[in-house]
């Protein structure tokens, strides 16, 4: 009898849960409540690299031709010794070498259906960093690449580390690479854009001064030649140690936008955007994305996601918890007047565990916004999951992408004529893998 | 009775029912599942419960579980190589650990999204002399509802959870919840 009383308790706490999700803008976007955009039909999924040499941290981006290009990370160990460099151990000789690791790229004609033999990037053995801080690479008008990459600083410790860059030799190789950071083991997650200026940006956390704690952002600009056009400089402060930055460019360059997390005295960390009016050289104060009121003293490792549409709109994505785990989800957001102001968050999907999510976003010709990000399955393993905000506000059904019998992380987005390609790194104990899916866009 | 049983059946049911309804009438019908999941969420360590238990090989490859802790305190850190805040307070777990003999406890350091070779590289770079472990695919990370490191446990020698910290631990805090774990009575 108990029972049949404790019952109707249940029962109008389910109504109450269907209540909020009914009516929460957090919770269900408006968009999608208006009508759904159709879900893509992504191809079967493609592994970069090779198996053995535990292919991680895999970053796209389209070549001006239309080919798609990936770099990733592989065990420099499963490499045949036929290498010129030298192992490199951290200098000193005093410390243990670290996990060497190459990077790779390799070029798609045909959508990432098929891919050409990899190259490898880097010169000399390094131990070149992955997860949030994983290579990136960029593309200028006359086909280019252009590759950052992060290595322990010279004591091994990831969390001083240096930024090395490399370009394209024009003979289907890469030039030796130099280290961008003018302070010697204080920089991480570099980001390099090519600027429709026809300069490269990169921009960086740096701890050079490490005392206020919060970090700053460094810049750096750099010809289609390689040669330096500016020394480092600082371009905003009261960064959150980590993560990953986002850059967006506009009026052919003149505006740079670029999106980070602050951390407050009270260690609250909200998402912010820097606006530059005159090419990234200074920037004016940032403006909050969202006051998500994440208070967290411990590493959140999950940064933003910025693009730019023909409209001009910004989109951002981003991972918090929030002020309780219940708000805790990948949210996007929108800015109509060139960053002076966003629209209040929307939620994409709400975290299913405790799990720092990691999430990327592109933009397509037509407006259209990419999501992809992490998430938990029903069985605790962290999968890639997909939507799409078409230009007209639809919200697509939520795609799950991956399959991983272990954990899949990290994705990344890039698009290219008629395709939006996903990659991402799945590990399963101590092995790990660089995945692909592609899918049609467009008409 | 008979209608004491289908009223039961109905009550079971319909939370069921009300899922599927608000599923069709939703427009982000995985949101809303997520909403019903995240109403009841799984039990996670607090100070006064059982630690979740765990099994894990540290670095050497010796077997390790929750239970083989069993009969002293343990002190529990969760940690990354790649973490700047838990780099910043490894010099004081390293501390516990020099004195966790005269202290009559343990401690084992898990590290979470990292690989063995980073780990090995950590471990000679920092000097650390505590055992540590690898969870691979995050399983113990999850079950200690961890969304991110550093973190640390103080789990009495009965295996329950006497106190937490998220976030850097500091000398005041650690010797804090030390004395809080030994004194516990179960």
């Amino acid at each position: 009898m108990k029972n049949c009383f404790r019952r109707p308790k249940r029962i109008s706490f389910y109504l109450a849960c269907g209540l909020l999700a009914a009516c929460s803008s957090d919770l269900a976007p408006r968009g999608a409540r208006e009508s759904r955009g159709e879900a893509l039909r992504f191809g079967a999924q493609i592994a970069l690299g090779r198996a053995e040499a535990n292919p991680a941290a895999p970053f796209l981006r389209a070549a001006p031709d239309g080919r798609l290009f990936a770099v990733w990370t592989e065990d420099a160990a499963a490499r045949e010794s036929n290498s010129s460099g030298h192992a490199a151990f951290h200098g000193s000789g005093k410390m243990a070498p670290s996990p060497l690791r190459d990077l790779l790229i390799a070029a798609s004609a045909d959508g990432g259906a098929t891919w050409s033999s990899a190259r490898r990037v880097n010169r000399s053995d390094e131990a070149i960093q992955g997860e949030e801080n994983g290579p990136k690479l960029a593309f200028g008008a006359d086909h280019r690449a252009y590759a950052v990459w992060s290595i322990p600083g010279e004591k091994g410790d990831k969390t001083r580390a240096n930024i090395r860059f490399a370009m394209d030799d024009g003979q289907g190789g890469f030039g030796s690479a130099r280290t961008l950071n003018e302070v010697k083991d204080a920089a991480r997650f570099a980001l390099i854009e090519f600027s429709p200026d026809g300069s490269l940006l990169v921009a960086w956390i740096d701890r050079r001064i490490d005392s206020p704690r919060p970090r700053q952002l460094y810049l750096m600009k750099i010809a289609g030649d390689g040669r330096a056009l500016t020394k480092n400089y600082p371009a905003g402060e009261g960064l959150c140690e980590c993560c990953k930055l986002g850059i967006a460019f506009a009026d052919g360059g003149k505006t740079v936008y670029i999106a980070d997390r602050q951390v407050s005295e009270k260690q609250i960390r909200n998402h912010v955007l820097r606006r530059s009016s005159d090419g990234g050289n200074s920037f004016a104060a940032p403006v909050e994305i969202s006051d998500d009121g994440w208070q967290v003293a411990s590493c959140p490792h999950s940064g933003p996601s910025l693009g730019r549409d023909s409209r001009g709109w910004l989109h951002v994505s981003w991972f918090t918890l929030g002020r309780s785990e219940s708000e805790a989800g990948i949210y996007y957001s929108v800015s109509k007047d060139g960053g002076k102001s966003f629209a209040p968050r929307r939620l994409v999907q709400a975290n299913r565990a405790p799990e720092v999510l990691y999430n990327s976003l592109a933009v397509g010709a037509d407006d259209t916004v990419y999501l992809a990000w992490s998430n938990l399955d029903a069985e605790n393993r962290a999968q890639i999951f997909f939507r799409a905000i078409g230009a007209d506000g639809r919200w697509s059904e939520i795609q799950q992408l991956s399959r991983a019998r272990g954990d899949a992380s990290r994705p990344v987005l890039a698009l290219g004529p008629h395709r939006l390609h996903v990659a991402w790194t799945e590990t399963d104990g101590e092995t790990s893998r660089a995945l692909l899916r592609s899918a049609r866009i467009g008409r | 009775m008979k209608r004491f049983k289908t009223a039961t059946i109905a009550l079971k049911l319909a939370p069921r029912a009300l899922l599927i309804a608000l599923l069709w009438a939703s427009p982000d019908a995985a949101s809303a599942a997520q909403l019903l999941e995240q109403a009841s969420p799984r039990p996670g360590p607090a100070a006064g419960r059982a630690a979740p238990g765990f099994q894990l090989h540290t670095l050497d490859g010796k077997p390790i579980s929750l239970e083989s802790y069993r009969g002293k305190p343990l002190v529990l850190n969760f940690f990354a190589s790649w973490c700047d805040p838990c780099r910043e307070e490894m010099p004081l777990i390293n501390e516990l650990a020099a004195n966790s003999e005269k202290g009559n406890y343990r401690v084992l350091g898990i590290a979470v999204e990292d690989s063995r070779a980073a780990l090995d590289e950590f471990k000679k770079e920092a000097r650390l002399i505590f055992p540590m472990a690898l969870d691979l695919n995050n399983a113990v990370k999850r079950s200690y509802r961890i969304f991110g490191p550093p973190a640390t446990f103080f789990i009495d020698a009965e295996g329950v959870v006497r106190a937490m910290v998220l976030g850097p631990l500091t000398q005041e805090r650690a010797l804090e919840a030390l004395r809080k774990t030994a004194a516990a009575k179960n």
